[in-house]
């Protein structure tokens, strides 16, 4: 599926616009992100009411490349100090507002992270089916430090898809802040994206915790799930983006 | 033994360390505890000295050094040998012991009994062996350097289940009940704040070290929604693994199921995670509300000088620990950590030198270890009360057919009044409760 071109269905940078603060107030709890549990959402006030869309996203990557912690990067988890092999499956949910570009209607998208141990998926077969299972995005990882990584990408782009699956795909480069040590070059980057017409987002070193580094690939990943349900609805059952979820109370 | 009680220098004066190595060549596996790896040489003179030990017949269970350093060693199913060292006095030989047992229990828990003591191949299994780094460190972090989350959790030396009670328990509980039955199990339970709070019968069936290792495992971290984790029960199921699927309902209460091979993780949290919790979701926030305060329920009125409480229930083998409401001004001001630790070394004081009986001769324990006792070798009879007067704190434990109560007191109660503050305070705790 072709890639859509940032900022061509949702105002992008909406983060910094003084129209989304209320938006976003609701995902910031002292300064920080804030955390939700599985029985809550953001709530907005009558008059700016807000649908939530849910979509599952699955991270992908060789062992060691940053799953968990990119993972805690989009949801504004605390940032593990040490580096622990994921003993199994874990989620995590990230609210992201947004604002349609055409209807000016504002949104809430919902991605549920899904992260899967390396060594866990290959001792249990169950693991990788599960993680598929409903998907609607896949995030290739590969580390800037680590050129196996990178070399790993289309086997695993080719093994773990089929052409015909409905789902965004977006390739994140983590560790870019270790240019020191990077294995990859740009050159390397763009041969890439012109052979597989995949964008490639690179994240690392922001330790902020703010939303600069997050938004550029968080806005893409929206912007591709909702084009993507649009197509989808035009050409067969008209039928409504995204999953709308459950009533949630807050 | 020359060479080694000078090397435990090395180690940071917090710090306890874990060694494994495979028991019959003896190659490091893994050395997890202490920023400062020890120097292989050491390692090597550690397992020396147990395999010196071993070729005469004689079986090396642990040493001590003048200074309090300490090395304990333990060899699991042939196959595998944990050392645990520490430079610090103040950890005991029962929470050594109890973390060589726990780590192994971890093992066994994510790689299956199957894959430790049958090693075929020794760089694999060390690979494999990361997966249990996390439950480890977290193990080796307990009574050390409490985390927040996990301030005042003692299941990992007393070997019971850490537990919270509330007042209207019941809603919860067949809630719980029948999540667990829609999520295909007969396993579930519902932990706030780390302490299970209710739980299927079958969950609490599971062997008292099994409960509290997949309570360890389950408690996610803020943030974190849900999670799916192949287990092996070290006890119950040691070959076949099962499914913990893990369930933030609201930050901090995590609902559990154990599973075979359905429900799939995103069945359970699509479909049926708020279809049974949502209507519960306000009595779940009352109880995070109250599980700040205490794990025992504002019902219990514990007199103003009381610091901190450790109570068991021998035959449930399930425990509450609370603070107390700390607004004396007698003594010295303890901060909460200071008091968890105070009452985790008065419990290691109390049940090693008296209530000894209650540690229970495991399979592989060295008998020696149970005639460690001084005061039981010269006395016929099993003490049930026993105090401690220090210049922090007093202490005061009782023990009944039922229960087992370690009680920290300030310094303001009188010696000879710590016996019925003890014994009304049990009385008032279980009446209230019915623990």
């Amino acid at each position: 599926m072709a890639y859509i071109a940032a900022g061509s269905i949702m105002v992008s940078d909406w983060h910094r616009s003084p129209e989304s603060r209320e938006f976003f107030s609701k995902i910031l709890h002292n300064k920080k992100r804030r955390k939700f549990g599985l029985l809550e959402a953001p709530v907005m006030p009558p008059h700016l009411k807000a649908d939530i869309v849910r979509y599952k996203v699955f991270l992908s990557g060789k062992s060691g490349v940053g799953k968990t912690a990119l993972a805690a990067r989009l949801a504004g988890l605390d940032m593990p100090k040490i580096h622990y092999e994921t003993t199994g499956m874990e989620t995590c949910g990230v609210f992201w507002p947004v604002k349609l570009r055409e209807s000016g209607r504002m949104l809430f998208f919902h991605f549920q992270l899904w992260d899967c141990g390396e060594s866990a998926m290959r001792r249990f077969d169950h693991m990788l089916p599960s993680c598929k299972e409903h998907v609607d995005a896949i995030l290739f990882l590969f580390s800037f430090t680590d050129r196996g990584s990178f070399e790993d990408l289309s086997n695993q782009m080719s093994r773990i898809t089929e052409p015909s699956d409905r789902l965004v795909r977006l390739v994140v480069g983590t560790k870019f802040d270790l240019f020191m040590h990077t294995d990859v070059t740009e050159s390397d980057i763009t041969r890439f994206e012109e052979v597989w017409g995949v964008p490639v987002f690179r994240v690392g070193g922001d330790v902020s915790g703010g939303f600069g580094e997050i938004s550029l690939l968080l806005n893409a990943l929206a912007e591709n799930l909702w084009h993507q349900d649009c197509m989808h609805a035009s050409t067969s059952v008209p039928s409504y983006p995204g999953h709308i979820g459950p009533e949630i109370i807050v | 033994m020359f060479s080694i009680p000078s090397s435990l220098g090395m180690l940071h004066s917090q710090s306890v360390q874990l060694l494994c190595l495979t028991a019959s060549s003896g190659v490091p596996l893994f050395c997890r505890g202490s920023t400062k790896q020890l120097p292989f040489s050491i390692i090597g003179s550690l397992n020396g000295v147990h395999m010196f030990g071993t070729g005469h017949d004689a079986a090396l269970s642990c040493c001590e050094t003048e200074r309090g350093g300490r090395v304990l060693w333990r060899v699991f199913h042939d196959s595998l040998m944990l050392i645990g060292i520490s430079s610090n006095a103040d950890v005991s030989e029962l929470h050594l012991r109890r973390l060589l047992e726990n780590a192994w229990n971890c093992m066994v828990l994510v790689l299956g009994l199957d894959e430790l003591a049958n090693t075929r191949n020794v760089e694999r299994l060390k690979r494999e062996l990361r997966s249990c780094y996390r439950l480890i460190d977290m193990l080796l972090e307990r009574g050390m350097d409490d985390r927040d989350g996990d301030r005042g959790l003692m299941g990992d030396l007393t070997h019971c289940a850490d537990c919270i009670l509330f007042p209207q328990a019941d809603l919860l509980q067949e809630t719980l009940d029948a999540f667990t039955r829609a999520a295909e199990s007969e396993f579930g339970c519902l932990l706030v704040r780390g302490r299970l709070a209710v739980a299927t019968e079958k969950w609490w069936r599971l062997a008292p070290q099994e409960l509290v290792l997949l309570s360890a495992l389950a408690n996610l971290p803020p943030g974190k929604t849900s999670c799916d984790c192949p287990v092996f029960l070290p006890q119950g199921s040691p070959n076949v693994a099962l499914r913990l699927l893990c369930f933030q309902l609201l930050p901090g209460a995590i609902a559990c199921v154990l599973c075979g091979p359905r429900p799939s993780l995103y069945h359970v949290e699509n479909e049926q995670v708020c279809r049974f919790w949502s209507p519960v979701v306000e009595n779940l926030r009352s109880c995070l509300d109250q599980a700040k305060r205490s794990a025992l329920s504002p019902s219990v009125g514990l007199r103003r000088d009381v610091l901190a409480l450790l109570l068991i229930n021998r035959e449930s083998r399930r425990s509450v620990e609370s603070l107390g409401h700390a607004c004396s001004k007698a003594t010295p001001l303890l901060s909460p950590a200071r008091r968890w630790e105070l009452l985790r070394l008065f419990y290691t004081f109390a049940a090693t030198r008296y209530f000894s009986s209650e540690e229970s001769p495991s399979s592989e324990r060295p008998t020696a270890e149970l005639l460690h006792e001084e005061f039981s070798a010269g006395f016929t009879h099993l003490p049930v009360h026993c105090y401690l007067v220090t210049d922090e704190c007093k202490c005061y434990a009782v023990q009944t057919p039922q229960h087992q109560l370690f009680l920290l007191t300030d310094l303001s109660v009188p010696t000879f009044a710590l016996r019925s503050v003890a014994t009304h305070t049990l009385d008032a705790v279980t009446t209230a409760t019915g623990f």
